[in-house]
């Protein structure tokens, strides 16, 4: 017997509703600023590309106390300026409900599946509420290849500017890539695709009271999904702009919750990655185009400055936690005079391998051994944009190629040590 | 003259012969006893240090950097054996304390029982000191982190007076459960802490507020404020 997330209100409001083909997910917390452009966009979606099936909008909220709801059940569109070439058989309908759950994006989702689920919807698409680039073609391109083409899992593929996305870039995507073997770009993109078949898959895991349910929601989805061999694809979205994000956000902690999540799935998948070698592109539907991308400010004295201190201050902590050769190189690096500063590939792979491996063989409280990489991964982003400086996207992508490859070439050398020992001194 | 040979010589040399008997049977059970309490401490060794094994105890010492401070000290061994050693050795002494016990003299039975109330003391003030030193292990550590990922160029003086606040408050609490005064501790402890306090607001003061000000802030104002922001989103 499943545990009952849904309140009375919202079942009464799904019978009503009856069955439907699609359901959009919302998760939000205090949008209210964003949501309605959000709920527009998911609209018109709906109206334009699936007139023929029945649709829901949900909107799982952790609590907003900015009217968010409200912004939700007020929205409406003028079907006349869509242009639509076919009448939609089917109006859209909406619905607004706080979930239940620890609080976070995993339990938001959590709600929108049973949702899905209870209405026996055939394809589920979640997308951000603080979005300003979405379109209605979002819609179409998260929802048709589950559709249509039986995919089971439709991760986003998006146009950013070279500083964008940095934990992506550095560890993110190479290192999935690595492990599971499939080449998907924007593994904690923000916006999916899922089917039916997934979503039960999902709910019926036993991680809604864990980090999962807190912070951890993409990269598993994502992680399980490689995993447990769904059929996978990207859909091609264009640029992704958010809302400006909170000032007050701290890096390290992000920085903890997105590797500290890759490196716990490590734990949760090491029987799949240990046998995967080398990795196979991933399809990319939709129609690639050029985008505007505003410049991103970066402050590269200050990234080099943070790891040159923490070469100093944490090597105590460093030299349990990497090889000694590691260890010697980091101070070399950051010895460099500033013009000459950059972090080779190989030596950035080998460091994020061990600590993975020190996560594995808990050689520190585990807090403390992700949030000691904020520092080191600061260098990386200092590195890499003194590298890429004078490169447009296409060489940026190429340098990003290169980085993965290096992660796919030592990955022999963290299946080897990944076992624990099991002789320990008396 | 019988009656003289039995009181001079075979009374006080069988008296003798009872004496030496007694106190061979003492000096017997007293054998007895600590050979009993090697083997069990042998014994006990070995069964705390597989079940702890089991328990992963090392990996949670290697964590908590109590590990690393026992390499330190020179043991070669695991922290599970070294646990092991510790029962072993409580095991020992008590029963060679028993075996003192079973001697039967006046001195040996009061040094038996002023040891046996002083060992719950003992233990506590033991406990303290490992918890202590493990808080302030791993409490000086979260400030380092938490202060290299803010920038601040003190990080290591923070860290430090983290340690040495959390160790002298358990070098306290520890002494307290050994039985020294614990006003004399109090006192101690103020004017320890007072003077230092003092002295540092005096030698600020004395050098000048504007030298004061300086200082704090290199040491402690996190550099992104004197330095533009980033805009990068990093996801």
């Amino acid at each position: 017997m499943p545990e009952e997330i849904l309140t009375d209100q919202v079942q009464q409001q799904l019978q009503a509703a009856g069955a439907v083909d699609i359901v959009i997910g919302i998760p939000s917390y205090n949008n209210a600023r964003t949501i309605s452009h959000v709920v527009r966009a998911a609209q018109a979606g709906l109206l334009k590309y699936f007139p023929e099936r029945r649709a829901l909008i949900v909107n799982s909220d952790g609590g907003s106390r900015d009217g968010t709801g409200e912004r939700v059940q007020e929205t409406t569109i003028d079907p006349q300026v869509l242009l639509l070439v076919k009448h939609p058989l089917y109006p859209v309908h909406r619905l607004s409900t706080p979930y239940d759950g620890l609080p976070g994006k995993g339990s938001a989702f959590r709600t929108i599946f049973r949702i899905a689920e209870r209405l026996q919807a055939r394809a589920c698409a979640v997308v951000d509420a603080d979005l300003r680039s979405i379109t209605p073609e979002w819609i179409d391109l998260l929802v048709r290849p589950v559709l249509d083409l039986e995919y089971d899992y439709v991760a986003p593929y998006y146009k950013r500017h070279k500083y964008d996305g940095t934990i992506t870039n550095s560890i993110v995507y190479p290192l999935t890539r690595a492990l599971y073997g499939w080449r998907v770009r924007q593994p904690i993109g923000g916006e999916f695709g899922l089917s039916a078949r997934l979503a039960r898959h999902f709910l019926a895991r036993d991680v809604w009271h864990t980090d999962v349910a807190r912070y951890g929601i993409d990269i598993w989805m994502t992680t399980t999904a490689l995993a447990e061999n769904f059929k996978v694809c990207q859909s091609y979205l264009g640029a992704k702009i958010h809302d400006a994000k909170d000032p007050g956000s701290d890096l390290s902690a992000m920085l903890a919750q997105v590797v500290g999540s890759v490196f716990s799935l490590m734990e949760t998948h090491a029987d799949v990655w240990s046998k995967v070698l080398g990795s196979l592109p991933t399809p990319v539907l939709g129609f690639p185009f050029e985008v505007g991308l505003e410049p991103v400010p970066i402050n590269v004295g200050r990234m080099v400055g943070f790891f040159r201190q923490a070469t100093r201050d944490l090597l105590p902590v460093y030299e349990q936690v990497v090889p000694p050769v590691l260890a010697r190189e980091l101070q070399a690096f950051a010895a460099l005079p500033d013009e000459r500063f950059a972090l080779p590939d190989e030596f950035w792979v080998m460091l994020i391998y061990s600590f993975a491996l020190a996560y594995h063989r808990r050689v520190l409280d585990r807090e403390h051994l992700v949030k000691s990489l904020t520092p080191l991964y600061l260098g990386w982003v200092a590195s890499f944009a003194r590298q890429t400086e004078n490169e447009d996207a296409t060489q940026v992508e190429a340098r990003i190629e290169r980085l993965c490859l290096a992660y796919e070439q030592l990955k022999a050398t963290l299946i080897n040590q990944w076992p624990l020992p099991a002789s320990e001194k008396r | 003259m019988k009656s003289f040979w039995e009181q001079a010589v075979l009374a006080p040399l069988r008296e003798l012969g009872q004496q030496a008997l007694a106190s061979l049977s003492s000096l017997l059970g007293m054998l007895v006893l600590v050979l009993l309490g090697l083997l069990l401490g042998w014994l006990a060794k070995e069964v705390v240090y597989r079940v702890l094994r089991a328990l992963r105890f090392d990996r949670l010492c290697g964590r908590l950097g109590v590990g690393q401070e026992i390499e330190r000290m020179g043991f070669a061994h695991s922290c599970s054996y070294l646990a092991g050693q510790i029962v072993q050795g409580i095991i020992v002494l008590a029963a060679l304390l028993a075996g003192l016990n079973a001697l039967g003299t006046p001195l040996t039975r009061n040094l038996v029982e002023r040891f046996f109330l002083y060992l719950p003391h003992l233990l506590a003030a033991l406990a303290i000191l490992l918890v202590g030193t493990m808080l302030s292990r791993f409490l000086g550590r979260s400030v380092l982190i938490a202060a290299v990922n803010a920038g601040m160029p003190a990080a290591r003086v923070l860290a430090g007076l983290t340690r040495f606040f959390v160790m002298l408050l358990t070098v306290v609490a520890a002494l307290d459960e050994f039985g020294i005064s614990r006003t004399t501790i109090i006192v101690t402890f103020a004017i320890l802490f007072g003077g230092m306090v003092t002295a540092g607001a005096i030698a600020f003061g004395l050098g000048g507020r504007d030298l004061a000000r300086e200082l704090l802030q290199s040491q402690f104002r996190p550099r992104a404020k004197t330095e533009p922001n980033d805009q990068i989103h990093h996801l």
